[in-house]
């Protein structure tokens, strides 16, 4: 718990609309986290008041027990790596790497070294004498990631470093950023709109809508147990079905009686059954509902099932059984709790 | 297929040719038209309707080589012209800068005002810039042709430096600036390097602006101080038009600039080179 960085009630308000409305944030040492959330929910703003580069309105902003909103961002230490890459297209690889190392007047054999080693963990040392413009995306995006790591930063800040590259090189790289990451330990806040990277990386996310944190987890948990809607519905695909809820139990439109995992949240939006949560059969006898389409992708076939009016989404993994045809009766398994969801009500007044 | 193909190599052929008959119209003829006249000779003369004179002659490039003011004039013009371009671009980038960042209306407002002077007629800015400059003890002094010079060249600068500084990645200077570099640092290393082909169109233009420039340096210049472009004009003789000299003056005019544009033309292409050799 040595450098946790913690945001306090920080607010961005631009000429007309407020961009986050009071943020609160804990980041523990060492800790991945992601801001995950739809364009224009305030994640990059959130960020890029983090280093410095947007200053906010109201709030403060606390690095290891220092308040450090009012640092210029070249004295904060924090390292960070953009979209566009933003590598100086007037200097090669090496220069790159080493311009915050000259500016923190590091010895120059240091230098060398330190940019070395930096270079030699993304895997570019052979590339050290090229210009950015002569190296692919991929590349460019690792040089970044080495100029980022190479001045030792109390706190790593990624904005969509992804998501200008094409999805194969995303998944590689996705996964380099991850080994490094927990090699190096680097406290890290990744912005990105892709629930999928945001699984893949974080060891928590925090979801944000309209300027504010819905809620925060492990990806596990906001998967698994969101307590909003907005979260069930960001992450990945579910079924909400609307039930009749009496006690700690719930009626399912197609007759089904399930108990309610969480029986405590009584403002309810439905109930949340992930696709793949959902087995089907062909019905042999009564059936709970009809195949209304089907799409095979392989490693999984995808179902659109009718159920008593209530439109279903089903996940089966691929080669389990053979594919169900439209117009199939279908018999559904549910697991034995179902998990109620919550309508995400944004704050009235933010602090 | 080939109908297509036929269209668009007849409308290459056009373009092609209407771009050869516009350099032709505007530079060839008035270069020939100069060269007829530097080099016909006075004592045979050349009247309508003859088109090239009968007789040419060397006369006008004596009299303009054996003035033994012509060199001193040259020499003065390349220094004023040096640092005339030197000091508007030192000038001109703090100011494009701030332009560059500026947000959008304004940017707009304030452009209109840092380009306003170049509407003014020159002999206008010249007569009354000469006043003050009189005032100031700056006339007949190379400082004073130097400053009035860069007055004229300024804003050209400022909008030329300004529209190579918009198109350099705002995101650059943050990442240099998270990287430790403080704002003045970010600029110099960062923003200043990669805004030189516009410090290299800007100052080619401004150096040919300032060699060329006549009513301003002769209003604060003249008669102690005479660039070559204020000498040029006093061989058009007062009174009566000497075009014979003119005509001389005008090719030794041209030479440097026709080096100029050779070294630039040579360094962009080196920094294209250097770019594919990875040297930049």
């Amino acid at each position: 718990m040595e450098t946790t960085l913690s945001v306090r009630h920080l607010t961005k308000q631009f000429e007309s609309t407020r961009a986050l409305k009071g943020i609160n944030l804990e980041v523990p040492a060492g800790r991945f986290v992601t801001l995950l959330g739809p364009s224009g929910c305030g994640k990059t703003t959130l960020l890029r008041a983090i280093a410095g580069i947007t200053d906010p309105t109201a709030g403060e902003i606390w690095l290891a027990g220092r308040r450090i909103d009012a640092l210029a961002p070249e004295k904060r230490n924090f390292g960070m790596v953009f979209q566009t890459y933003a590598l100086f297209p007037h200097m090669n690889v090496e220069k790159n790497v080493a311009f915050g190392l000259e500016m923190r007047n590091v010895a120059k054999p240091e230098i060398a070294a330190r940019v070395a080693a930096a270079l030699e963990l993304v895997g570019l040392d052979q590339h050290a004498r090229r210009l950015p413009r002569q190296l692919s995306g991929g590349q460019q995006q690792r040089v970044a990631l080495a100029r980022a790591i190479v001045i030792e930063p109390d706190v790593l800040l990624f904005d969509e470093p992804l998501s200008n590259l094409d999805a194969k090189l995303r998944d590689s790289l996705r996964e380099d950023l991850r080994t490094m990451q927990r090699k190096l330990g680097i406290t890290s806040i990744y912005v990105t709109h892709d629930q999928s990277e945001a699984m893949a990386l974080a060891d928590e996310i925090v979801v944000m809508k309209d300027g504010e944190i819905v809620e925060r987890g492990t990806p596990v948990d906001l998967y698994r147990r969101p307590r909003f809607r907005f979260t069930a519905e960001f992450l990945g695909l579910t079924n909400v079905i609307e039930a009749d809820l009496s006690g700690s139990e719930c009626r399912l439109p197609w007759g089904a009686v399930r108990k309610i995992e969480n029986p405590a949240e009584r403002a309810s939006e439905g109930i949340a059954i992930r696709p793949e949560d959902i087995g089907i059969d062909a019905a042999k006898g009564e059936a709970d509902g009809v195949v209304e389409q089907s799409m095979f992708l392989g490693a999984s076939t995808h179902y659109w099932i009718s159920a008593a009016g209530q439109e279903l989404r089903v996940v089966t993994a691929g080669g389990q059984s053979d594919i169900l045809a439209t117009g199939q009766p279908v018999k559904l398994t549910l697991p034995p709790a179902l998990h109620l969801l919550k309508t995400f009500e944004p704050a009235e007044t933010p602090a | 297929m080939a109908i297509g193909m036929r269209h668009s190599q007849r409308t290459q052929l056009w373009v092609s040719l209407g771009l050869y008959g516009y350099l032709i119209l505007t530079l060839f003829v008035p270069l020939g038209v100069i060269a007829l006249w530097a080099f016909y000779d006075p004592a045979v003369g050349w009247f309508p309707p003859d088109i090239v004179p009968r007789s040419f002659s060397l006369s006008a490039w004596g009299d303009v080589l054996s003035d033994r003011h012509i060199l001193p004039s040259a020499l003065l013009s390349f220094f004023v012209s040096t640092v005339v371009t030197l000091l508007t671009a030192t000038l001109a980038f703090p100011t494009a800068w701030a332009l560059a960042q500026f947000p959008f209306r304004l940017k707009r407002a304030v452009e209109v005002f840092v380009l306003a002077p170049m509407i003014v007629p020159g002999i206008v800015v010249a007569v009354s810039l000469g006043e003050i400059f009189f005032g100031l003890g700056l006339a007949g002094t190379v400082q004073g042709i130097i400053l009035v010079q860069t007055v004229g060249t300024l804003p050209l600068m400022i909008r030329i430096l300004t529209a190579t500084l918009e198109g350099i990645p705002n995101e650059l200077i943050l990442a240099a600036r998270t990287l430790g570099a403080p704002p003045r640092v970010a600029v110099m290393r960062i923003a200043l390097p990669l805004a030189w082909p516009g410090f290299l169109a800007g100052g080619l233009l401004n150096f040919i602006a300032s060699f060329e420039e006549f009513e301003k340096s002769f209003m604060v210049g003249a008669p102690q101080v005479q660039t070559l472009a204020v000498r040029l004009w006093s061989y058009l003789g007062g009174e009566i038009l000497v075009l014979p000299t003119a005509a001389a003056v005008t090719f030794l005019l041209l030479v440097p600039m026709l080096i100029i544009f050779f070294i630039a033309e040579r360094l962009m292409k080196e920094d294209v080179m250097a770019a594919g050799l990875g040297k930049l």
